[in-house]
């Protein structure tokens, strides 16, 4: 039996062919994510952190002492391009775990929330493709999230601060030039750092209906996590934490660069995708959408 | 019934995923360590490849671990203390350094060409070494010291060198000097053994097992359980160091490589320039940094009151230092407080491997044995 | 289609048939074993009181939730096992409609037209305008679904239906929040998709709606299906009644009974009673009814054959009480 024989004219190709929708849905989700006012109003402010940073800094009369405040701030001041590595280590704690709760826990449990998931899924967007989407999307955000940091901080420390070679960690000091491609290298070290919470996310996304449940949720995981990182009692657990290495990227502010950090990074972040996104597989495809 | 299969089939990645990545997490340490067959080789053998040793340049990762059972320390309330003094690496550096566990990055380029990094949290420490000068740099106060080594005299030099290092706790970074230390001490007091073949830093290994004779005194004697040095099967170099106390499984006290690699690193790294903007300490080289056992102090001669007198031999080996040459740094320091406890005749300091007793009068002892030892060496 | 499967021939005829389709939410029932049979081409109505358990087994029919028991052949394929191949053929509006409030009604369907993967890319303005005329909304399509009334989102999740042509459409209340003009729209609407030889598979517990569009119905009652067939066939279980309105009440009752007909007084006012009488299988015309009352000296002042209606049926078979079922 062949459904097109009796379906009315139908556009070129008829239905039963593929029309590469997987990247459609991507592009439609991304377009989605970033027409929304919210995150729009979360890149905002993570933008405004080292514009903060700096502001303050430069309005202030009283110079820092060297090792006073947040690593990087007593040097601002002669150089600007360490606004965007203050801003990095200020933000890493509980900012973008904030905005990266906010994104993952949102992906399922908000379409559940307004009721959009079944229309998806009888589309059909299929379980599967839908989960793999939305993983995608917000993996985008921890990528635009620190990106928009990085740049934020290059621009403002560039506007509010002389410009001129790093000093290292390790007392070297490398050209502006240099110093650029290591800032990027950051964002991608924190892009990676993220990777594993936003899965976290997405899988207790799909475990309720109620978005802000998730996104609560998700970010009380982040905040647990790095407490259960400064109990010395459990530092047999200390290097399993997914926040374990998130303020590692000090390694590739070392010279000679030190990707050991971003490796170890990488695979324990690639260890919690896999754990949370077959938990997440199971659970997302046996779900009962009754929403 | 078909759907109740359907779904067990879809739960079946959230149990197999996390088993998989739990069993892979547990195993591939394992497998690291397992399957090492070297030729067998006598305790001469492997001292003697250590000492046949050419590698003169290399660079690698260590960590440090201790496990000495101080009491956990209130550094970031001392820390400020330990920075008022000019030495970056005074007492309080090297009780922070002697807790908890560390990583270093060690680049030894040849001749008198060598960079220890002690990786921080956010910052880093800095030792370079290369010919006549040492810097000292420390990204947390961005500081820099200048040690220079007056080329003219060569053998003083190294004898400072060795001085220097020997008070430096970066030194404990590199095994070989810990190995030497150990290996030079080998007496009849000593039982030497080859372990079973292991691997450290992704190399095959000799462990060179060094124990206390127990035929000749009692084990109660001193606190350490056993040495084990892991020496390179292709290099002679060893990698490892490891040191358990009595009755302790976990090593007590460990330092060994977890990336090594024998090229010679670049030698940009050995000229250190300071950062423009650091602040830089110019030292002298006999000006010693604070909280050294001072036994010359410059200018004036050690007095017979204040050199260290050594009693026993081997394991039990107790250390005395007279009050006169206690430094002042210890009886200001707060940590002191928290570290030690009152004991019958003064104040003891006990960890698992070394233990450091105070009398009242003033004099320290100190050796790798119980208190009841220094207790009674004290009266 | 090849793998269909061996009750493909069988089910050539059937949209939809379930077979002791059950679904239970705990300890609770909500649907319980029912066999379901849609034919092609027809527009089915799915009757039932609130919490019957219409919304329950559509959710299963589309693949949303699992039953726990029975199973399921949807355009003559197995569901959920198909689900892929059987949904790009279905439009479903499920528990009325649902939207990105901060998207305009058309990017909200150009966004729910993506997630197909058999819809293709570069029609999709134009279906989406299409769909949005269809139902009435061209003029407010770049309006942001917020700002759109209960009605506006009902159409548009009725356009979502709409965005390809489709075999079967599963339209869970449709007219629930429509004005009088959108609910004969919507009338029409089925009719004429029908006509294209779609078959509507449509929800309410609005008796006249389903009487004014359907060719088949379906009775569910608190999660069991108490009917289902042809609308005709439905409504033939009732009884044709004489109605009476009359001041001689008395009168009446002796004349028809003398017809041989079981009258009964409906109300009990002496002064204008009705009187109501089942037909039966007496073939009494109308008018002999008539002749005979007045001869009897019956005043009336009205009269009307009633045919059987599917309220009286409904709520024959799911109960008179406005409690919901449980
Ligand atoms: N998520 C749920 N959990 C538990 N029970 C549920 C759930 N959803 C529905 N039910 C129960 O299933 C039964 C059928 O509900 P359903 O929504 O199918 O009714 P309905 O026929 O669509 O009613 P309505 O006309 O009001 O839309 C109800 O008794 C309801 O309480
Ligand atoms: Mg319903």
């Amino acid at each position: 039996m062949s459904p097109s024989e009796t379906r009315p004219p139908e556009t070129e190709g008829g239905p039963h062919v593929r029309h590469g929708g997987s990247w459609d849905l991507l592009g439609s989700e991304i377009s989605v994510l970033f027409r929304r006012r919210r995150t729009w109003a979360m890149l905002v402010a993570v933008a405004l952190i080292p514009i903060l940073l700096a502001v303050a800094v430069r309005l202030s009369s009283s110079t820092l002492d060297p090792g006073e405040g947040p690593p990087f701030l007593d040097r601002v001041t002669q150089n600007g391009l360490f606004v965007g590595f203050t801003a990095m280590v200020v933000a890493i704690p509980l900012f973008l775990p904030l905005t990266i709760g906010v994104v993952a826990g949102d992906t399922i449990a908000g379409e559940a929330g307004l009721g959009t998931l079944r229309y998806l899924l009888v589309a059909p967007a299929g379980r599967v493709r839908l989960l793999l989407v939305k993983y995608a999307g917000a993996a985008l955000f921890c990528l635009v999230a620190t990106l928009t940091l990085t740049v934020s901080g290059a621009l403002v420390g560039a506007a509010l601060f002389p410009v001129g070679p790093v000093t290292l960690l390790s007392g070297d000091t490398i050209s502006v030039t240099e110093s650029l491609l290591r800032s990027l290298l950051v964002a991608a070290y924190v892009t990676v750092s993220l990777l594993g919470l936003a899965m976290i996310g997405l899988f207790i996304s799909t475990l309720t209906d109620v978005p802000v449940g998730a996104m609560a949720a998700t970010i009380v995981v982040s905040v647990i996590a790095q407490i259960l990182d400064v109990i010395p009692q459990l530092d047999w657990l200390h290097p399993w934490l997914f926040s374990h290495y998130w303020l590692g990227f000090a390694d590739l502010l070392r010279q000679p660069l030190d990707l050991g950090s971003f490796a170890h990074n990488a695979i324990l972040q690639a260890g919690y995708l896999a754990v949370f996104g077959a938990l997440a597989y199971s659970r997302f495809v046996t779900k009962d959408i009754l929403s | 019934m078909k759907l109740v299969s359907r779904n067990a089939l879809r739960w079946l990645p959230a149990f197999v995923v996390p088993a998989v990545v739990v069993t892979a997490v547990i195993a591939v340490p394992l497998q690291a360590g397992a399957a090492v067959d070297l030729p067998d080789k006598t305790p001469e053998q492997v001292l003697l490849l250590v000492n046949d040793s050419t590698v003169s340049a290399f660079s690698g990762t260590v960590d440090q671990s201790s496990d000495l059972g101080l009491p956990s320390l209130n550094l970031t309330e001392a820390l400020p203390e330990g920075n008022d003094s000019t030495s970056p690496l005074g007492l309080t550096t090297v009780l922070e350094l002697l807790s908890g566990s560390h990583e270093f990055r060690v680049y030894v380029g040849g001749e008198g060409q060598s960079r220890v990094q002690v990786k921080d949290r956010m910052a880093e420490r800095n030792v370079v070494h290369n010919g006549s000068d040492i810097w000292l740099y420390d990204s947390s106060t961005n500081a820099a010291t200048h040690l220079s080594l007056p080329a003219d005299l060569e053998a003083t030099a190294q004898a400072k060198s060795a001085e220097l290092h020997s008070q430096l706790p970066t030194d404990l970074a590199t095994p070989a000097q810990l190995a030497e230390r150990f290996l030079s001490e080998l007496d009849p007091s000593t039982t030497v053994s080859v372990g079973t073949d292991a691997r450290i830093a992704g190399r095959s290994v000799y462990q060179l097992l060094l124990t206390p004779r127990t035929n000749e005194m009692l084990t109660s004697d001193t606190l350490v359980a056993s040495v084990s040095i892991a020496v390179d099967s292709e290099t002679g170099l060893p990698l490892q160091v490891t040191v358990l106390a009595q009755g302790q499984s976990a090593p007590a006290f460990q330092v060994g490589f977890t990336a090594i690699d024998f090229a010679a690193p670049n030698t940009d790294l050995f000229n250190f320039v300071p950062p423009a903007n650091a602040s830089v300490t110019e030292q002298t080289l006999p000006a010693k940094p604070e909280g050294s056992t001072g036994d010359h102090s410059g200018d004036h001669s050690p007095a017979v009151g204040e050199v260290p007198v050594v009693t026993g031999t081997g394991w039990s080996t107790i250390v005395e230092v007279p009050a006169a040459a206690v430094p002042a740094e210890l009886g200001d320091n707060p940590l002191l407080d928290q570290l030690t406890t009152a004991v019958d005749g003064g104040r003891a300091l006990t960890t698992s491997l070394v233990t450091v007793f105070q009398s009242n009068d003033g004099r320290v002892f100190a050796g790798a044995v119980p208190l009841a030892a220094l207790q009674a060496a004290a009266q | 289609m090849t793998g269909a499967g061996t009750g493909a021939h069988q089910a050539q005829g059937l949209a939809i048939e379930t077979r002791a389709l059950t679904k239970k939410f705990g300890s609770q029932t909500a649907v319980n074993g029912i066999h379901l049979r849609v034919p092609r081409g027809a527009v089915f109505g799915f009757l039932g009181p609130n919490g019957s358990g219409k919304t329950t087994s559509i959710r299963m029919l589309l693949g949303l939730t699992q039953a726990s028991s029975g199973s399921i052949s949807v355009l003559g394929q197995s569901m959920p096992t198909r689900l892929s191949e059987v949904l790009p053929r279905v439009g479903a509006l499920v528990e009325g409609p649902a939207f990105y409030p901060f998207l305009s009604g058309a990017a909200n369907l150009r966004r729910l037209d993506t997630a197909d993967p058999f819809a293709p890319r570069r029609t999709r303005r134009a279906r989406v305008q299409g769909a949005l005329e269809r139902v009435g909304l061209s003029h407010a399509a770049e309006k942001k679904v917020h700002a759109y009334s209960l009605g506006m989102k009902q159409r548009l999740g009725i356009a979502n239906a709409l965005l390809l042509p489709r075999e079967l459409l599963v339209l869970d209340e449709p007219t629930n929040g429509l004005d009088p003009q959108g609910t004969r729209e919507v009338r029409s609407l089925v009719r004429s998709l029908a006509a294209e030889g779609t078959t509507v598979f449509v929800s309410s517990h609005l008796l006249a709606e389903v009487e004014q569009m359907c060719t088949h119905a379906a009775v569910m009652s608190v999660g069991s299906l108490v009917a289902q067939g042809t609308l005709a066939a439905l409504r033939q279980v009732g009884e044709t009644r004489v109605h009476l309105r009359t001041p001689d009440a008395a009168g009446a009752l002796r004349v028809l009974t003398r017809l041989g007909l079981e009258p009964a007084r409906a109300t009990n006012d002496a002064a204008d009673a009705v009187v109501v009488a089942p037909l039966g299988d007496t073939n009494w015309q109308p008018e002999a009814i008539v002749t005979a009352l007045v001869a009897g000296g019956v005043r009336i002042r009205g009269f009307a054959i009633e045919e059987p209606s599917l309220e009286e049926r409904f709520v024959a078979l799911t109960g008179e009480g406005f409690d919901v079922a449980q």
